[in-house]
């Protein structure tokens, strides 16, 4: 502590050592917050299965799946102040056909949540960036963000499978998932088992619903609404 | 000339503080540097806001700096008594290790 440079170096030295502290007490402090993130409704409203190809050059015709569903969730309790953001996206999970264990799994919607306090390291339009700082105004955190309320939604990402084959495919279920991303701290996820003061979400699964057939000339003109409806 | 201005210059560079200045300084360091953690973990929990927390700390940081890496003349308050040049004038009777000296 003799000239300036070792003061210099000294206090920058315990600052590391107290920011790292700090640190480690805000993702401690995320045990303290009650999670008790629940779905209200996740169904299916429309179901078809068509040929297509993946793309123009594609030979091989494979079976793609067009689901809609709705989902009402409220995710908002998954939002305190070391919440950066939180990504929910919704997958659709079936057994394997050959019992051997396996399980299908595969997103078909997904989306971005923000916390308030990493609304500019999102890539929103300026439009959406004013209005997410508009709703968020003089608030260090905005649980609201976190009720989730979509009708009709269309895949965001084509769904088929491997062997081509989609059709008539059965004990199709969607599951909400999301994935709690901490200014500080561990990453984590939706969970199937309580974990202390963190529950595990309730209602996450869709009922289960068999895949239509292909959908054929004769078939087009009735109506496809089926399964899926919970009630 | 050109070399009292450097010696000046080097000194403010160095900037330095008596033994009794670095206890002190050491002890301001670990205090207010602790306290900034602590005011800046709590305000923070208790507004649910981390940007205000990081903004805390960091302030609380950047004033810590300015108040120990100056030479500020409080830590100057007490300089190293040296001893007359020998030879110049012999003081009498200096006693080091219970020894007299000549």
């Amino acid at each position: 502590m003799y000239s300036s440079l070792v003061r210099l170096q000294n206090t920058f030295g315990f600052f590391t050592t107290v920011a790292f502290c700090v640190a480690l007490l805000i993702s401690a402090s995320d045990f303290l917050s009650d999670r008790a993130p629940t779905v209200n409704v996740l169904k299916t409203t429309q179901l078809q299965v068509v040929k297509g190809r993946a793309d123009y050059y594609s030979s091989k015709k494979e079976e793609y799946a067009i689901i809609k569903f709705t989902l009402d969730a409220d995710l908002s309790s998954l939002f305190t102040w070391n919440t950066k953001q939180v990504f929910a996206y919704v997958t659709a999970e079936w057994p394997s056909a050959q019992n051997n264990n396996a399980t299908n799994q595969a997103v078909i919607w997904d989306t971005i949540i923000t916390a308030p306090s990493s609304d500019h390291l999102g890539n929103f339009s300026p439009s959406k960036l004013k209005r997410l700082r508009k709703s968020a105004a003089g608030k260090g955190i905005d649980p609201s963000r976190g009720k989730l309320q979509i009708k009709n939604q269309r895949l965001k990402y084509p769904l088929t499978h491997p062997t081509g084959k989609l059709a008539l495919t059965e004990d199709v279920q969607l599951k909400l998932h999301y994935n709690v991303q901490p200014w500080v701290g561990f990453l984590s996820w939706d969970q199937n088992q309580d974990w202390g003061k963190w529950k595990a979400l309730k209602n996450g699964l869709s009922r289960k619903f068999t895949l239509p057939a292909i959908k054929t000339k004769e078939q087009a003109k009735k109506k496809t609404t089926t399964g899926g409806t919970r009630a | 000339m050109a070399e009292q201005l450097l010696d000046q210059a080097r000194d403010i560079f160095e900037g330095q503080i008596d033994f009794e200045g670095q206890k002190l300084v050491e002890l301001l360091v670990n205090i207010s540097l602790t306290l900034v953690g602590a005011i800046a973990f709590l305000v923070g929990y208790f507004l649910q806001d981390i940007k205000l927390a990081v903004y805390i700390g960091l302030a609380g940081t950047a004033a810590t700096f300015l108040l120990v890496v100056p030479p500020w003349p409080i830590y100057n308050k007490n300089p190293v008594k040296w001893l007359p040049v020998a030879g110049v004038a012999s003081p009498a009777n200096i006693v080091i290790d219970e020894t007299m000296l000549r």
